[in-house]
């Protein structure tokens, strides 16, 4: 077993959360609360000291560069609702960051996925393996049956209805890949907290 | 002007970003990558109202003496404990990082391990072959269950070849579609707002 | 038949008990299964391989400790692998978490191969902006970085002064748990200035990255706990990954019984009816 008191105390909140297994308790919910108060406090510290420390308020307090204020005042903005007659201010760091965000989301989209993606799906049917052409002609029609099935402005009758319905054949084969997936995530963080209790805290591998 | 101002910032700064990208001088590349600057800064004040809303909600719990307001003294407790240890010793300091590897860590690590636990509860009540569809979903993933983990190539050597295949083809083929739906769907949904079209965003209604 | 009702009612803690000593026992008693390595994997060893002594890698950590299980192995069998080729290991996150989870790798692993902070690695901490903040950092880094995460000037450490622009960059390894992460790398960052991309992901990702290997904005991927376990293995470093494959491979077992079982009650179900 382990003699440091920082593993005994990560043991012990590890068991205290997971006696919520068993039912609910008062030691999961002081677990819990003290999990959020630490974050919160983490994410306070961490952006001060890595970002708006040197990136915002030294250039602006040490080097006079008043081009900061900018960010800052209109970052300052956000505390508006505090004060009811000019809560309407808070629209303003708002507009600004889904402005620039926005742009920028038409810009890369077209160019860093739209593109690329459909570049990608225009694929050899011929001078290939037979498996590959097979494999390229369903990944064609899988695309293409995929969207169609999102086109909801026409009936899915006849061969639009086709389409559709293979287009539900490909989607549930990708959920099902994402579902199995998602139980191994899930179980990997699992090995990983029994991996620390065996092997940190009680020492048995 | 409670209305019109923010419909100009956004448009405004929205639309020359966009054409920034096209005009290769260094002026406009050099605006751009300052409002560029500036976004980043604003955001950093996103997070600190998101703290202090956690003070000022679990504060007024107390006050108000609500349903569990023991719990959040405990909460308020280790938040000015982190910050202090923080902002007195620095990031780097011992009492900070010790709390962060002892505490921080555990509990943010087992909170998600207790998924594990109920997707095996699911799996046993919920995963059910109600439908041809549901059933291939549910062999699509049985199949990368067992072909994706060790046991699965131990059974047979071409199992994870299969899973491969299957990721590379059926998957991506339907996750492709999703993408350029989404993507689509998105982009619509940017030139709304750039067009001060869609303004939910900015919440307060229409005043 | 009274036993399949009495299943269908079976208390959900006995599930909870079978698969806890599903993972626990394998640990225990590790059954050595052999870790298969795939291609996506593979890619990125490759791509390490090639590259050459000196170069810069910007290593990304993008998640928190909810997914520290997958990803910490998988950072700290690359940072390994980096070291051992005597690549520059640039570190930072769009996680406010990931720096410092990555950090506790980097400082175990550097001293073992002579590693000086600031020459041959830095820390630069957390980053905030998500996509915008990638657009920025590429076209020049001293906008967005002043000091690493401990608050000392960056133009202090060589490596801090040798990064200026994402030409001077080499591979992104991105250890990406959600948003921002792999996402905004590909379409912000590599889409505009051609930066090749690796990726380790959690497993719940993993499948959403397909395309993008298939399309070459990937470079290659480490999904989940057993990329990371794929990895170990192509190092040869058998670490904490690897000891959790035994357990893997069992609970997935144990899961597929109980969609079987689930699925023999809900026959019997509508046979009754």
């Amino acid at each position: 077993m382990s003699t440091e008191i920082g593993v005994w105390i990560a043991a012990l909140l590890t068991l205290a959360i997971y006696s919520f297994l068993y039912k609910d308790n008062p030691f999961y919910k002081v677990a819990e609360n003290i999990f959020v108060g630490v974050s919160a406090g983490y994410w306070a510290v961490v952006l001060w000291f890595n970002y708006a420390w040197p990136n915002l308020f030294e250039p602006l307090i040490m080097r006079g560069n008043f081009i900061y204020l900018i960010p800052i005042i209109v970052g300052l903005m956000m505390f508006a609702p505090l004060i009811p007659k000019v809560s309407w201010l808070i629209r303003i760091p708002l507009t600004f960051t889904m402005g620039v965000a926005m742009a920028l989301v038409i810009l890369q989209r077209i160019q860093g996925e739209i593109f690329p993606q459909l570049q990608a799906t225009f694929l050899p049917l011929i001078g290939v393996s037979p498996m590959q052409t097979i494999s390229n002609l369903l990944i064609i029609f899988g695309v293409i049956s995929t969207l169609i099935y999102f086109y909801f402005s026409k009936a899915h009758k006849g061969v639009l209805g086709v389409f559709a319905k293979l287009g539900i054949w490909f989607m549930m084969v990708a959920f099902g890949a994402s579902f199995g997936y998602t139980v191994m995530a899930r179980i990997s963080l699992l090995i990983g907290r029994v991996y620390f209790l065996l092997h940190n805290w009680l020492q048995l591998i | 002007m409670k209305q019109t101002i923010p419909l100009i910032i956004v448009f405004g700064f929205g639309f020359f970003v966009i054409i920034a990208f096209f005009i290769p001088l260094s002026a406009f590349q050099d605006a751009s990558q300052t409002f560029e600057t500036w976004y980043t800064g604003v955001i950093a004040f996103f997070v600190f109202i998101g703290i202090f809303n956690i003070v000022k909600v679990n504060a007024s719990k107390i006050q108000r003496r609500l349903s569990d307001w023991q719990y959040s003294i405990i909460l308020l407790i280790f938040l000015a404990l982190m910050m202090a240890a923080g902002f007195i010793g620095g990031p780097n300091g011992g009492v900070f990082n010790y709390l962060f590897e002892h505490m921080q860590i555990p509990l943010g690590a087992t909170m998600f391990s207790l998924l594990a636990f109920f997707v095996a509860s699911a799996a046993f009540r919920a995963f059910r072959a109600r439908t041809p569809e549901a059933t291939l979903l549910l062999i699509a993933a049985v199949i990368v269950m067992i072909g994706r983990v060790p046991i699965g190539y131990y059974i047979w050597r071409g199992f994870p070849d299969v899973v491969e295949w299957m990721m590379n083809v059926p998957n991506t083929a339907a996750k492709r579609g999703i993408l350029f739906g989404a993507d689509l769907g998105l982009i619509s949904m940017a030139l709304r707002v750039l067009l001060g079209i869609e303004r939910s965003y900015m919440g307060g209604g229409r005043e | 038949m009274k036993f399949l009702e009495r299943l269908e009612n079976l208390d959900r803690r006995i599930l909870f008990l079978l698969v806890g000593l599903a993972v626990i026992i394998p640990l225990i008693f590790p059954l050595g299964l052999p870790v298969d390595i795939t291609r996506p994997v593979k890619s990125v060893f490759d791509r390490v391989e090639e590259l050459p002594e000196g170069a810069i890698v910007v290593v990304s950590c993008d998640y928190d400790p909810g997914s520290e299980a997958e990803l910490t192995p998988a950072t700290a069998a690359f940072v390994e692998h980096c070291f051992r080729r005597n690549l520059r290991v640039y570190m930072m996150g769009l996680w406010p978490a990931g720096p410092e989870l990555g950090n506790l790798s980097l400082e175990s692993i550097a001293p073992r191969y002579g590693k000086e902070y600031g020459v041959d690695y830095i820390n630069i901490g957390y980053r905030p902006g998500g996509p915008v903040m990638l657009v920025s950092l590429g076209r020049n880094v001293a906008d967005l970085v002043r000091a690493d995460y401990a608050g000392v000037p960056i133009d202090s450490f060589p490596l801090g002064r040798a990064l200026k622009s994402a030409r001077d960059i080499d591979l992104v390894m991105t250890l990406s748990a959600g948003d921002p992460g792999v996402l905004h790398w590909i379409i912000y960052f590599s889409a505009r200035y051609g930066t090749p991309i690796a990726t380790a992901t959690t497993a719940i990702m993993a499948p959403q990255q397909y395309p993008y290997l298939s399309s070459g904005q990937l470079v290659g991927l480490l999904g989940g706990l057993k990329g990371a376990a794929e990895y170990e293995t192509l190092i040869e470093m058998k670490a904490r990954a690897v000891a959790g494959m035994d357990s893997q491979s069992i609970v997935h077992l144990l899961l597929v019984v109980f969609i079987v079982i689930g699925n023999v009650i809900l026959l019997y179900q509508k046979r009754r009816i």
